[in-house]
């Protein structure tokens, strides 16, 4: 019974969606106003996604039916699954287990994984030009993005997120790896494909990337999984790096600081081609990264 | 050098193949010829680099004449030499010069598709204006063919095939694309990210405006031009008044020609603002598109508040100009000028410094300086390439003689140069705004001015904010213009993006696209044609008058 509760409404479900939307809005109403708009109203989000589900959903003749309908829900519960594992609002993880980190991390990729195979499997060309550069996204963010989140289960000795968390009870992983909290907050534009790294969604050049033959539920769908991978991600980069997440005002608090960064960030920046996105991330993410991790394993050998 | 050694040059230059000439105005030079020379008195005019290609005009002389004239616009600095060719009205044929000039390309097409003349070496015949499935053989501009009735006959086209084209993987952008606010159509082929191949279609918002002009009287005109473009209506209607004052022998007072120039100026300040914005919304900066839209208001108010129009503000009459800028007005105007200027500062500095956005505006779609001048690009995105060509400085016109600009060049010749210029031609007619307005002269607003005009051509250049705009005007003697012919600046910058595009980044195609500060409705100029379920419906322009009236006694 517990269990069920947990999956339907709180952490997951229910909850996870409205919380998802809220930040939404506020990211968007964020944005507007640095764009000098008015932005939309409160419940502009949740207006979105109902028209969304109850529009028709058109499937192209040319794609696989059944995997054309498979992948939202299937990127949608990849995000649900991996936010039974994460402190939301500050309480313990639901079915936290030892390892839950590593497999938060996956569950966090599937959407992206989705998203390409989607552009594929639609065979117009925006979406396939859309899904080479989602993939190649991929590719580039999530190595330097890994390792900038394991580096404080490194310090921690521990790969259960709940561990990490009561290790850091009274100081901010963020103060010693101040790179890899960057390089985690970076990653996750990435993985939001939020500009400036919108490259594989760019609405000048190939209309709306993989996803431009989806139309209702489907779209829906994968927009509310972003959404809560929003939230998801922040949460994570909180808990690992911004000392824990102890109660729901604390997880206010922090998760707002670091949607004010994505946001303003979004906002200063020109979209990178891709070929620039795959620079940046190995040229300079990955061996900031990688320096990090020398050091903390020398760090490590020198206490031990 | 003055205008007439200029001109004694081009003579010299031509007198080999020229089998008579004429110079009907001090600063023009017409040269006839017979259609095989024209190779090489084009390519005389361009061993010596002398000017450039600026328009290519058809003239259909009539069915008693039965002769039709292709004229070939040659400008440099003020001196306009016009290669005339005679040809017969069907199957009449040129040789093709686009070997030598990049731009004639285009020109050439639309010979071809509006007169019947065959172009000889024309690589791509198919229309590039008319529409898909237009009757074969039926030229519009030919003064015994009726456009409003072939237009009934027009079939359904072939559809745009979709997928891949031989082992080609293409991506099309428009005729609805979110990259394009007009319709255009364009087809890159890609390799991955990198763009192969390119092809343009136009004429999808062609209104046949040259053909309707020949039907309507000289006053009808100036608010039928001021239609082409909605961005920059003032240029095209003073470039038309322009060009039929100096057919009539009128000239505008003074104190009419200088606010003809306010307005002109405040025109190019608005268009460079919405072209900052959206060039930054195609790249991808979305902030600088909603900032630079937002201060472009300003100058959008003062515009509405001197003619009481945001666009197609219908300030110029034949002879003058219709509104007057009061001691009031002119204080608004400065105090609005001194917001964008403060905001264009900010501009300029965000174009020049900002690092994520020259990352993708430095060094992309590179032209050289000779390159420019061998693809005959114009205006902003040729003086971004060093090219020094401005109208306004080159041949002044109205007010300029008396309130001269600077010309603003750079060399870089990339994206990022044609934000910098575009940005400083901003300070540049903010500049001469202010001086015009502390040194207003005093007078009459217009003159009186002829219903009938005596025959003959005059040839109007006017810089518009994207470049120089070309009129060529033939009278009869009556109300009626015998012929206008619109050559617009977008239409000479189209070959640069097709050469660039090819080795390019698909990325950096939608900024490209947008650095000649493309217009469509320019180019393009035909009768409504929409598609409704069943076939395609044409509307003439009488039934387009009904259907307006019957919308507005609703």
């Amino acid at each position: 019974m517990r269990a069920l509760v947990n999956l339907l409404f709180f952490p997951g479900g229910l909850f996870l969606i409205v919380l998802a939307l809220t930040y939404e809005f506020l990211d968007r109403k964020l944005i507007a106003r640095f764009q000098n708009r008015i932005g939309p109203r409160w419940y502009q989000t949740v207006a979105d996604i109902v028209k969304l589900l109850i529009k028709e959903e058109i499937t192209p003749a040319t794609a696989h039916p059944t995997l054309f309908g498979v992948l939202p829900v299937v990127a949608m519960s990849g995000v649900l699954t991996a936010a039974l594992y994460v402190p939301l609002l500050g309480f313990p993880s639901a079915f936290g287990f030892k390892g839950d980190l590593i497999v938060t991390l996956y569950l966090l990729s599937l959407i992206t994984m989705c998203i390409g195979v989607a552009g594929w499997n639609s065979t117009s060309r925006f979406t396939m030009v859309g899904a080479t550069r989602a993939f190649t996204q991929l590719f580039s963010y999530e190595a330097p993005f890994m390792l900038a989140l394991l580096g404080p289960a490194v310090v921690a000795g521990s790969w259960q997120i709940g561990e990490i968390v009561a290790f850091q009870q009274g100081r901010w992983v963020l103060l010693t790896q101040p790179f890899g909290f960057v390089v985690a907050i970076i990653g996750l534009m990435g993985k939001l494909e939020m500009p400036p790294f919108d490259a594989p969604k760019a609405k000048s050049e190939i209309v709306a990337g993989a996803l431009t033959e989806y139309s209702g539920r489907g779209l829906g769908f994968f927009h509310l999984a972003k959404e809560m991978e929003l939230v998801v991600g922040m949460t994570l980069i909180a808990a690992l790096y911004m000392g824990g997440i102890a109660n729901p005002l604390e997880f206010f608090i922090k998760t707002l600081i670091l949607l004010a960064i994505l946001a303003s960030l979004h906002c200063v920046l020109t979209r990178l081609r891709i070929d620039q996105t795959v620079g940046l991330w190995w040229r300079y993410g990955a061996v900031v990264v990688l320096l990090q991790w020398l050091v903390l394993i020398a760090w490590r050998g020198m206490v031990a | 050098m003055s205008t007439e050694t200029t001109l004694q040059q081009a003579e010299q230059l031509l007198a080999g193949v020229a089998k008579g000439t004429a110079k009907p105005e001090a600063n023009r030079l017409d040269v006839n010829l017979e259609g095989g020379d024209l190779v090489a008195a084009a390519s005389a005019l361009s061993k010596a680099r002398w000017g450039y290609l600026s328009a290519l005009t058809g003239v259909d002389l009539g069915p008693e004449a039965d002769a039709l004239e292709a004229l070939y616009h040659f400008c440099e600095e003020d001196a306009v030499t016009t290669l005339r060719v005679k040809l017969p009205r069907h199957g009449g044929a040129v040789p093709s010069i686009s070997d030598l000039y990049a731009n004639a390309l285009f020109f050439e097409r639309e010979l071809h598709e509006m007169f019947g003349v065959t172009v000889n070496g024309l690589a791509d015949t198919s229309y590039l204006f008319l529409p898909d499935g237009w009757p074969e053989g039926v030229y519009p501009l030919l003064k015994d063919v009726d456009p409003y009735a072939a237009a009934q006959k027009v079939t359904g086209g072939e559809e745009p095939e979709m997928g891949r084209k031989g082992d080609k993987f293409i991506v099309p952008v428009g005729p609805q694309h979110p990259a394009l606010k007009e319709p255009g159509h364009f087809e890159f082929s890609v390799d991955g990210e990198l763009v192969t191949g390119a092809s343009a279609r136009l004429g999808y918002v062609h209104r046949g405006i040259e053909r309707a002009c020949q039907q309507q009287n000289y006053v009808q005109n100036l608010y039928l031009v001021e239609r082409v473009c909605g961005i920059c209506s003032h240029s095209h209607a003073t470039a038309y008044t322009n060009g039929v004052e100096k057919l009539a022998k009128v000239e505008a007072p003074p104190r009419a020609q200088a606010i003809r120039e306010v307005i002109a100026c405040l025109e190019r300040i608005h268009s460079h603002l919405l072209w900052l914005g959206v060039a930054s919304h195609e790249a991808g900066f979305e902030t600088l598109f909603m900032y630079s839209w937002r201060d472009r208001e300003v100058t959008m108010d003062l515009l509405e508040s001197i003619t009481g129009n945001r666009v197609n503000y219908s300030a110029n009459v034949l002879g003058g100009v219709k509104f007057d800028i009061s001691p009031a007005q002119a204080d608004a105007i400065r105090r609005g000028l001194d917001k964008t200027e403060e905001r264009a500062r900010h501009y300029l500095n965000v174009v020049t410094t900002d690092s994520s956005f020259l990352a993708r505006a430095q060094g992309i779609g590179v032209t050289s300086t000779a390159e420019a001048e061998t693809l005959g690009i114009l205006g902003p995105t040729a003086r971004a390439a060093g090219v020094a060509r401005d109208v306004r400085v080159n041949a002044p016109y109205g007010g300029y003689k008396q309130f001269p600009v600077k010309i603003v060049v750079d060399q870089a010749g990339d994206l990022a140069a044609r934000f910098k210029v575009r940005v400083e031609e901003i300070f540049e007619s903010s500049a001469v705004i202010r001086t015009i307005l502390d040194h207003m002269p005093e007078g009459e607003l217009s003159v009186k001015f002829p219903r009938r005009i005596p025959p003959g051509e005059a040839i109007s250049r006017f810089e518009a904010p994207r470049g120089e705009l070309f009129y060529y005007i033939k009278s009869n003697g009556t109300d009626t213009p015998e012929r206008v012919k619109i050559r617009t600046p977008s239409i000479c910058n189209w070959i640069y993006v097709l050469k660039k595009a090819v080795g390019a980044q698909l990325a950096d195609v939608p900024p490209l696209l947008a650095s000649i500060d493309p217009c469509f409705s320019c180019n393009d100029r035909m009768v409504v044609i929409n598609r409704p379920r069943r076939g395609r419906q044409v509307l003439t322009w009488d039934e387009l008058r009904r259907h307006a009236n019957t919308l507005a006694r609703r």
